[in-house]
């Protein structure tokens, strides 16, 4: 991609890729590996939680593990924990390299994302205790959300301060949506904080505060993460220029404005003014789909992005199609006997999931994959570059089953709803014992996701002293004492 | 897009857009929602247990699997006339043959003839012979048609008939309390109650202008299966969440709708003993245990089950505790959720939510 000029006034210099790598070592590696961390957890906890569904005298004398716990927790540990890691840490690294200066304040990242990640630990145990506020999609107790805040605030000042510290660069589109992502974040949970936790609004006017801040946490702050990434790896590794900034401003734009309107359940007990209001963000967001999907097909025209030899590119080929394939469910949702059939069925939930690891999580394998080595000096490779294809592979499949089972068995749940089966619980049961296969596959790809970011910073990091430097030096001297 | 600032403040203006739309706009409406009711009742917060089992219901996360939000549906009415005009050609002409066909129509139109024939032969100045013809021709006539509904239609002639004549009728001489409540509650549907407003509106307006009789729209649910199927009364609508301290609607539903679950579960050792165990005396279901609610401890032998005990009925009718040789009692916090639930109902009608009728011929046709 170019960056062209658009003023006379002369650029500031622009820094080195290698400096650049080097201000974000630190901080970028530390957000990664605590996303490889929360990725564990929350793809473990949700496992529990899924086993309860089916077994539900498992763990049932725990109090502090019910279902409702479990899955909150496992929400909080993606949303909060891994996706706000990972996608921070690529944030950061991609402001920098898109305005060709290196990471301003790296000092700043490294205590927000202390911060940060002592906030999603604090919401983790509070729910277990059984603190959350009863808004699923929004778990977080108070005091939790304070620190993110505060963590964030420390993260985005640096990204800001990198963003605005050199000018007269035309902003490449991925620019616009990360920004937007570092907007977003605290008016939304600053929004939810207020409005329905710290000082509750009343108990009817919670429903509607509650919608916009968890499909606004997902379409906007995770979809402008993940698009970013999208928008910034297809050009970039298949070597051609994006086919259309207008296009991509075009569906910048509708995503922000039409992100927070959608989704919302047509029996929801809200006024009819605001479901019908959802119903038509909800159709018009075909043309965020248009805008970003056609944008991008004719940017990778002829390039087989799923069936490329190169890792990220399959990545982000498979989170195109993920977010494609969630849009076009938005998109469905206009119609209110399809939304009606399904709205209180596992596809909603298998949607989100969908969206989470086929979209998110997938773009941010991808990102990390092409990411990380270049932090360290001299481009490193993967420990075992083999591995992170399982990731790929493992995250795609689960993905796909989560998606079939979603859909195609909760429409059997949905019209059991309507026609008063006495077979509606069996139907309800159904697609989460499929999607429970699903599930265990994110697991494994979470745990070989956090094993190849070990394994990275087991070989590579602090130079001469890493750990497996280190292990190499004493077997040489060992090797040399043997033969002394 | 070239200029940073303009990225910020479009962010701002754009998130600003659905912020308006979705949270300030609904909320505003939804926080002027008033408690009254309208009919001199009003809506009440939780409190006490109740209150407390809100949190319960709260943090055990029960939001997961069960909704709270009973959906709308279609429905169509019923028009149930509660008192027939004096003309019965011009209400026959009016509802037709179809419902006019009935003998409750028939009798009713009798019963009427009887009450004025009785006025006339007690009038003053009246000619006695004339008169005693006509009664006994109306009588006779009346006692001519055979139903079992006379006391409905009794209700709906809008006349009063007591005594001696009502026992020529073939009335109750001295009616009980059931006879005066079926003669006071008395209607007479003349429509399928699948009806939408533009089918019937031109009906309903001859039977009040012209016609005289006195009705009633009921609203029949027609396709709503939360009413149909699944125990609500209505649908859940913004004020059903007013005092909420959490308003958790619920994601999906695994388990039952509870929004009118306290109407429906009035048994509190019954409610105890699905909290406890809900496969429990055999009942299938995939709801987790909830036993850490409970006080559990040995029984000794021989040991009578306390009154508070959480028992379950065997077939042949014996109680027995929910978990035999053990005495399980519930903690406060099971009593509070128990609170909870069952203060959580929809069947008082709210003037933005009839209860519609479950559908039902009010009427049923004769042979059926």
């Amino acid at each position: 991609m170019s960056e062209e000029e658009t003023h006379n006034a002369p650029l500031a210099p622009e820094a080195k890729p290698e400096e650049i790598n080097a201000s974000c070592r630190g901080p970028v590696l530390f957000l990664f590996f605590s996303a490889a961390l929360w990725a564990v957890q929350a793809t473990g906890v949700g496992l529990l939680g899924s086993l309860k569904m089916h077994v539900p005298g498992f763990l049932a004398d725990f109090s502090h593990l019910t279902y409702g716990r479990l899955q909150a927790n496992a929400w909080v540990a993606f949303l909060y924990g891994f996706a706000g890691n990972a996608g921070m840490g690529l944030t950061l690294w991609m402001l920098s390299r898109l305005r060709g200066m290196p990471l301003a304040k790296p000092g700043f990242v490294l205590a927000g994302a202390f911060l940060w990640n002592s906030g999603v630990t604090a919401a983790m145990v509070g729910i277990t205790m059984g603190d959350q506020p009863g808004v699923a999609g929004y778990e977080l107790p108070a005091y939790a959300s304070r620190v993110l805040l505060i963590g964030q605030a420390f993260i985005a000042f640096s990204a800001i301060i990198t963003y605005f510290s050199r000018r007269h660069q035309q902003l490449y589109p991925s620019s616009w949506f990360l920004i937007a992502a570092l907007v977003a974040f605290p008016w939304i949970v600053g929004t939810a904080h207020w409005l329905l936790v710290e000082t509750p609004v009343r108990g009817a006017a919670q429903i509607p505060v509650a919608h916009w801040t968890v499909t606004s946490l997902q379409q906007i702050w995770l979809g402008c993460m993940g698009l970013a990434a999208i928008l910034y790896f297809i050009p970039k590794i298949t070597g051609r220029e994006l086919y259309s900034r207008q296009w991509a401003a075009f569906g910048f734009w509708m995503l922000l404005i039409l992100g927070g309107w959608v989704n919302l359940n047509s029996g929801s007990p809200l006024p009819v003014w605001s479901i019908k209001l959802s119903q038509y963000a909800s159709a018009l967001f075909i043309f965020v789909l248009i805008a970003i999907g056609w944008n991008l097909r004719q940017t990778a025209k002829g390039v087989p992005l799923l069936g490329s030899s190169d890792l990220t590119l399959q990545c982000m080929g498979f989170a195109l199609g993920a977010w494609l394939i969630t849009a076009l469910f938005t998109f469905g949702n206009f119609y209110s006997d399809w939304n009606g059939l399904l709205q209180f069925t596992y596809a909603g939930t298998a949607m989100r999931q969908f969206f989470a690891w086929g979209f998110f999580a997938m773009a941010m394998f991808g990102a990390v994959y092409y990411v990380a080595p270049r932090l360290f000096s001299g481009e490193v490779d993967w420990a075992c570059s083999g591995t992170y294809k399982w990731i790929f592979r493992l995250t795609a499949i689960g993905a796909v089953v989560i998606l079939l089972a979603g859909l195609g068995m909760s429409y059997g749940h949905g019209h059991a709803l309507q026609d008063g089966s006495a077979e509606v619980m069996k139907k309800a049961l159904m697609p989460m014992r499929i999607a429970f296969l699903g599930e265990i596959l994110f697991f494994l790809s979470s745990l070989i996701f956090l094993g190849s970011m070990a394994c990275l910073l087991f070989r590579n990091c602090c130079g001469e002293c890493s750990p497996m430097a280190l292990i190499r030096k004493c077997r040489a001297a060992e090797a040399e004492g043997g033969a002394e | 897009m070239n200029k940073s600032p303009w990225i910020f403040l479009g962010v701002l203006f754009a998130l600003s857009l659905s912020w308006w739309g979705m949270v300030f706009g609904p909320a505003s409406q939804a926080n002027a929602a008033k408690a009254d009711l309208g009919d001199g009742t009003s809506l009440h917060p939780r409190s006490g247990l109740a209150q407390q089992g809100e949190q319960i219901y709260r943090e055990n996360g029960c939001y997961y699997c069960h909704t709270r939000m009973a959906t709308g549906g279609t429905f169509g009415y019923e028009i149930q006339i509660t008192q027939l005009g004096a003309d019965k050609d011009l209400t026959r002409e009016i509802i037709g043959e179809e419902y006019a066909g009935n003998k409750i129509f028939e009798k009713a139109y009798a019963f009427q003839a009887v009450a004025a024939a009785q006025e006339a032969a007690t009038a003053e100045g009246a000619d006695v012979e004339a008169t005693k013809a006509t009664l006994e021709q109306a009588k006779a006539y009346a006692n001519a048609i055979e139903t079992e509904d006379a006391l409905i239609a009794l209700g709906i002639s809008g006349v009063t008939i007591e005594g001696d004549l009502a026992g020529e009728l073939g009335l109750p001489i001295e009616m009980s309390e059931a006879d005066k409540s079926s003669v006071a509650d008395a209607t007479f549907a003349v429509s399928e109650g699948i009806e939408q407003w533009d089918e019937i509106k031109d009906r309903v307006r001859a039977l009040k202008d012209r016609a005289g009789a006195q009705f009633k729209l009921l609203p029949v649910a027609d396709n709503w299966p939360d009413v149909e199927y699944w125990g609500a009364r209505r649908q859940s609508v913004t004020r059903d969440f007013l005092y909420d301290v959490h308003a958790m609607p619920g994601v999906m539903r695994v388990g039952p709708d509870l929004s009118n679950v306290g109407a429906r579960q009035l048994d509190l050792n019954a409610l105890y003993a699905k909290i406890y165990n809900s496969q429990a005396g055999g009942q299938s279901s995939h709801m987790p245990p909830y036993k850490y609610l409970f006080n559990v401890r040995s029984a000794k032998e021989g040991e009578e089950l306390p009154a508070n005990a959480v028992t379950v009925s065997t077939g042949d009718g014996v109680k027995q505790s929910v978990e035999p040789d053990f005495v399980v009692t519930p903690t406060h916090k099971a009593r509070a959720l128990a609170a909870y639930l069952q203060s959580l109902r929809n069947d008082k009608g709210l003037p933005e939510a009839p209860l519609p009728a479950v559908r039902e011929i009010s009427n049923p046709k004769e042979g059926e």
